[in-house]
């Protein structure tokens, strides 16, 4: 009777340890979606980088074009500072994980923004603070489904129950030859489509081949738009010091 | 006819007492009258005009429907051609140019929100009373001091919550039109209005500071103009909506006052209504003592009107010399009534009464009732008691006209 019950418990056991292997298996089959999410996430960050910017916002009454160098350490650190217009020059943005400082040097004043300005434009542009401070996180916080054609990946990510988010959805596609983002549609909770990122002109940046315009399209404003050019993009550099993501540096005169 | 008027001047002074009876019912009445409609007319002209004057001037010019939708992006490009045209219209007094914009202040005691108002310091000045609401420091200038910082004048609402004075720094951040974060320091240069004021979150810029940090270069929201007398500016706006649309500009709109503050206005005009029903109850008793002393003469003279029919005088006769009479009597008496109105109203005028408490409409202060001093507030009750005076007159002109001789002699 013991012998019976021990044989029966080492069946199940084994029964029950297969069985994730056997789940495994199958996803060997498929690509991991998270990993295709994490690593075009990753792309444009590396473990540290140092980028020069020109970003262009368009809207139906002016356009504007700034020129701004960024730095970043992984995904919790980084730092943009303005360097044209004049009028704008020396205008700054510290990220540290969830929290985030501009500093204006005309005024020479840091202010936070506050968790409410989240979904505001980031320095009048289609972007939002979000956007740069990325507070959820794709692969934790939505749950992601993967669709596959020959050419393309198509992630759909739909938000988790506790996740605070304003978008319903987001349709991340990636070009499968490339592995490079090519879009980013976000939807509302209604399921209507409210803005476009779009990846294009493919660049070698050192050795990776990267999408180097990036245009933000909100479909809720007509004639707007937003385009960031990446014309130059260094990952792991020699020089990104940690001093660079403190308060104290986003005060320095510049 | 003319037997009758030289019939009607005799009964009026054969009584003496009767007339000057009826004579004080009716002057009493006009001086009832013009003193209402004088502080009626009086205090909505002082309040619109102290309301147009600080607030809205007479008329205004905006781009497209900035007025309900104001959006920074909608200026005006070629406002200096605008106001080329309007220094060659006489009718037009004065004007100047604003910008508008809501920002965040700042010091080092915290933030509070702040209307930021570019305006010309010469025209603004010219145009509306906004000098006389410095309560404290001088009305700034345009010239950026030794160390680069503008002067601004500063709602009381934004200098006691964030603790700056005169000469302290004030940090604006706005969004400018070209979409950039305006950022800039200010020095106070003044301090504007009172508590009750309603402008406390107002910043007043000079005009060429507030366009280069809105971003706003060469470019302005609104053009108020000011016209001799607010009531020309619903007129004056249609003309200049003709004129100007004949002209370049491209989709200007032009609004009186009425239409600027809307609110206000609306409130003004029931307040009239208001005012209307009070001055109705005042005729009616006005008209119910004099009707009152018409009747009493009327039969007073039974016997005597007895008299005329005995001797033949046809009814209509009789109707007519009550009515000559009474209108006579009354014409006479308002004009006497007029002499000694006339200098009651003058010190209503330019005296008035002062109130105690002054009381805040729409931001501005109301300290006085003062009346008004017009054709109208002379002119309507004079027509308006002599009308009246002539149509009560006809019921007792009736009971006369119908009198029997027999009953008549009969009765005292």
């Amino acid at each position: 009777m013991q012998r019976m019950t021990l044989v029966r418990g080492l069946l199940i056991s084994s029964l029950l340890l297969t069985t994730p292997i056997i789940a495994d298996n199958n996803l060997d089959n498929k690509p991991d979606v998270i990993q295709i999410i994490d690593d075009m996430e990753a792309l444009y960050r590396g473990d540290s980088s140092k980028a020069a910017i020109t970003m262009i916002v368009e809207t139906p009454q002016y356009q504007r074009e700034m020129k701004m160098t960024s730095s970043a350490i992984g995904d919790e650190q980084s730092f943009i500072r303005v360097l044209s217009p004049k009028k704008d020059r020396g205008i700054a943005t510290l990220k540290l994980d969830d929290e985030m400082w501009n500093y204006f040097p005309k005024i020479n004043k840091v202010i936070k923004v506050p968790p409410s300005m989240m979904m505001g434009s980031w320095m009048g542009s289609d972007f939002t603070n979000d956007d740069l401070v990325k507070q959820t996180m794709l692969t934790e916080d939505y749950d992601l489904t993967l669709n596959e054609t020959e050419t393309e990946y198509t992630v759909t990510l739909v938000p988790k129950e506790l996740t605070v988010t304003v978008w319903g959805k987001i349709e991340y596609v990636v070009n499968r030859a490339a592995m490079v983002p090519l879009e980013q549609n976000f939807y509302d909770d209604r399921g209507d489509l409210i803005r476009t990122l779009t990846f294009s002109e493919l660049k070698q940046f050192g050795n990776v081949r990267l999408p180097s315009r990036l245009e933000m399209t909100p479909l809720n404003k007509a004639g707007h738009k937003t385009t960031v050019i990446y014309d130059e993009l260094i990952f792991e550099p020699d020089d990104v010091d940690p001093a660079v993501f403190t308060l104290r540096n986003l005060k320095s005169r510049f | 006819m003319n037997l009758l008027v030289k019939l009607a001047f005799r009964n009026i002074f054969r009584q003496r007492r009767r007339s000057l009876l009826t004579a004080l019912s009716i002057g009493g009445g006009y001086l009832l009258c013009t003193l209402s409609f004088s502080l009626i007319e009086g205090s909505y002209n002082n309040l619109v005009n102290l309301f147009t004057l600080t607030k809205t001037g007479h008329v205004q010019i905006h781009k497209d429907d900035y007025l309900d939708r104001p959006k920074l992006h909608k200026a005006i490009d070629d406002y200096a051609d605008i106001g080329k045209q309007l220094n060659n219209m006489q009718q037009v007094k004065s004007f100047t140019y604003r910008i508008f914009a809501p920002a965040l202040a700042y010091s080092d005691e915290g933030n509070h929100p702040a209307q930021v108002i570019g305006i010309d310091l010469t025209r603004e000045r010219a145009t509306t009373l906004i000098a006389d609401k410095v309560a404290s420091g001088q009305y700034i200038n345009n010239k950026a001091d030794s160390d680069g910082y503008f002067q601004a004048m500063i709602g009381i609402g934004v200098a006691e919550s964030l603790e700056v004075g005169l000469g302290d720094d004030l940090i604006l951040i706005s969004q400018g039109a070209d979409g950039s974060i305006a950022n800039d320091i200010f020095r106070v240069g003044a301090i504007i209005g009172s508590r009750d004021s309603g402008d406390g979150a107002n910043v007043y810029l000079p005009l060429n500071a507030a366009q280069t940090f809105l971003a706003l270069e060469g470019r302005v929201h609104e053009i108020v103009l000011t016209l001799d007398n607010y009531d020309e500016a619903e007129a004056f706006a249609a003309t200049l909506r003709s004129t100007i649309s004949n002209l370049t500009f491209s989709n200007l709109t032009i609004s009186p006052w009425q239409e600027v503050e809307v609110d206000f206005y609306k409130s003004m005009e029931s307040d009239k209504r208001g005012n209307a029903v009070a001055l109705v109850i005042i005729l009616f008793i006005v008209f119910i003592g004099v009707l009152n002393t018409v009747l009493m003469s009327v039969l007073e003279r039974t016997r005597e009107f007895g008299v005329l029919k005995a001797i033949g005088s046809r009814p209509i006769i009789i109707l007519s010399l009550v009515t000559i009479e009474t209108t006579l009597l009354a014409t006479l008496s308002v004009v006497a009534a007029l002499f000694l109105t006339v200098p009651i109203i003058y010190w209503l005028t330019h005296a008035g009464f002062e109130l105690s408490e002054p009381i805040d409409v729409g931001g501005i202060m109301f300290s006085a009732y003062r009346g008004e001093m017009s054709w109208y507030v002379f002119g309507v009750p004079v027509l308006l008691l002599i009308f009246f005076a002539f149509i009560i007159s006809i019921p007792p002109g009736i009971r006369a006209a119908r009198i029997l001789p027999s009953q008549a002699m009969s009765s005292f």
